[in-house]
């Protein structure tokens, strides 16, 4: 097979739909394809889950030497224009081509952090902790969600989200490949997501060695029940004293009622809160997904 | 040098690179320069830390910061927050105290809250009785409550090996060692 194509559908897209699209199709990552198109047809709307996933998975495919292209059907009027201005191409790998061509101007560069609402895309760059990524992603949570009364502690929250995310993408994902951290504040859908991104190993894998060792028990979990513990009680595969980063950004993001999708190689969790906050019956489960590397979080945070 | 008694507090900020506290190497590094001041203020028991100047923290931070100086000196030297008002702050010291099993204390003048993991049970009149004054001996909460001396000795002992509070050696009236409890302010 010489090329796949990811025909997106027209409408919103979020990260379930977009998963719903790798799910029924052929695997990208998988197989013997030497290519993969994704189409873009007139209409088409992405959600910052859906767009970090997707960036993430056209590098991945450029990493392993295969033909990306990104097919907009209507040029850089439609959701072309929109990626560019969130920055979206100036995070894909320059081999992967754009058609009909890449955006002219970095459009990013110009309107970044000025937009109330807007989505901005963060570059983790693997050898250099850049500590003003944090201030500018919570800086644009409180200019955006200025009028609400908990905008302190929202913005707060956002802050631990993103700082536990990202320094779990340095500590654990071992990735050879940036990762991206992103929010956007929806004010139609008064909702806000926070999600962060790396191409590496998958928090599971680096997790399960060190559990046969310490918790015999819980490396013995399926792979979805082992990764909503991580988000419940905190592990860590440095021991019972670690681990309390994620399940710290469970506690705050609770507060919020958000629900947390969590995607890893091939499983994924949607965990939707509950009385005791998140919970195995309160997941959504789904397993021998196709192969999408390292570990996707993404908080959806309700407003209202 | 800076200079320290236990009546100037410790200024985390002054060990940060940042008035942010964000991951593991950062609190790593803080830690660091936290111990070798620590070290250099050998006559020093109880650290009264300030949160002046730092505007977050993350929990892997707290965790690698004060939470885990205050258990690495568990039983010889106290570590209590002089300033810790920030809700968000609270929760995640609390987070990363928790997860260490490392108590810490934040004094509002003469009122005390713990951060973190909480005294059992069957601790808690000890440890309320002991936050109220300088300093106790199991004697006097025996006589207080009706327990025996063994048993207060013993609530005591577990309140000072599990980091709530910290003691000394001191000779007896009637002859003998006695541990004398302090609470850590």
């Amino acid at each position: 097979m010489d090329e796949i194509l990811v025909q997106l559908p027209t409408g919103w897209i979020n990260a379930s739909k977009f998963e719903d699209l790798l799910r029924f199709g052929q695997s990208p990552h998988e197989g013997h394809c030497s290519s993969v198109r994704f189409r873009f047809p007139i209409g088409c709307q992405l959600m910052t889950d859906a767009i970090v996933r997707l960036l993430s998975m056209c590098n991945q495919l450029d990493y392993c030497v295969k033909r990306v292209i990104l097919d907009f059907e209507d040029g850089e009027g439609g959701v072309a224009g929109y990626l560019n201005r969130i920055g979206f191409f100036d995070c894909l790998a320059p081999q992967i081509e754009v058609s009909p061509g890449r955006p002219a101007t970095w459009a990013s560069q110009i309107f970044r952090g000025q937009n109330r609402g807007v989505v901005e895309i963060e570059r983790i760059d693997r050898h250099h902790r850049d500590q003003t990524v944090l201030d500018r992603l919570s800086d644009a949570i409180s200019v955006a969600c200025a009028g609400r009364e908990d905008v302190k502690d929202l913005t707060n929250s956002a802050w631990m989200i993103f700082a536990e995310l990202i320094d779990n993408v340095f500590s654990h994902s071992e990735t050879p490949l940036d990762g991206f951290a992103a929010l956007q504040v929806y004010r139609g859908g008064n909702c806000l997501k926070v999600t962060v991104s790396d191409s590496g190993r998958g928090m599971l894998e680096t997790l399960r060695p060190a559990l046969a060792a310490d918790a015999p028990q819980l490396a013995k979990l399926p792979d979805i029940e082992l990764l909503v513990e991580v988000f419940r009680q905190g592990l860590s595969r440095h021991g019972g004293s670690r681990g309390c980063g994620l399940k710290g950004c469970a506690d705050k993001a609770i507060k919020f009622r958000a629900e947390l999708d969590v995607r890893l190689p091939s499983v994924r969790v949607l965990l939707v809160p509950g009385r005791n906050g998140y919970s195995p019956n309160k997941a959504y489960c789904y397993s021998h997904l196709p192969l999408v590397w390292g570990t996707h979080v993404c908080f959806t945070i309700e407003l209202d | 040098m800076k200079r320290m008694s236990e009546n100037s507090p410790l200024l985390l900020r002054e060990f940060m690179t940042e008035d942010d506290g964000w991951g593991r190497p950062a609190g790593r590094e803080t830690f660091a320069k936290i111990l070798s001041f620590v070290e250099s203020h050998p006559g020093v028991v109880i650290f009264r830390v300030s949160l002046k100047g730092v505007r977050r923290v993350d929990i892997s931070f707290a965790a690698e910061t004060i939470v885990e100086i205050a258990r690495k000196y568990r039983t010889f030297k106290g570590f209590c927050f002089a300033d810790l008002e920030d809700t968000d702050q609270q929760e995640n010291w609390n987070a990363a105290a928790d997860r260490a099993k490392q108590p810490l204390f934040k004094w509002h003048g003469e009122l005390p809250a713990i951060i973190g993991p909480q005294p059992s049970q069957g601790t808690v009149d000890a440890l309320q009785f002991a936050l109220v004054r300088p300093e106790v001996r199991a004697a006097e909460f025996a006589t207080v409550s009706g327990t025996s001396i063994t048993n207060a000795s013993t609530k005591f002992k577990q309140l000072w090996d599990q980091g709530f509070l910290l003691r000394t050696e001191r000779n007896a009236e009637s002859g003998g060692v006695e541990f004398v409890y302090r609470r850590i302010r």
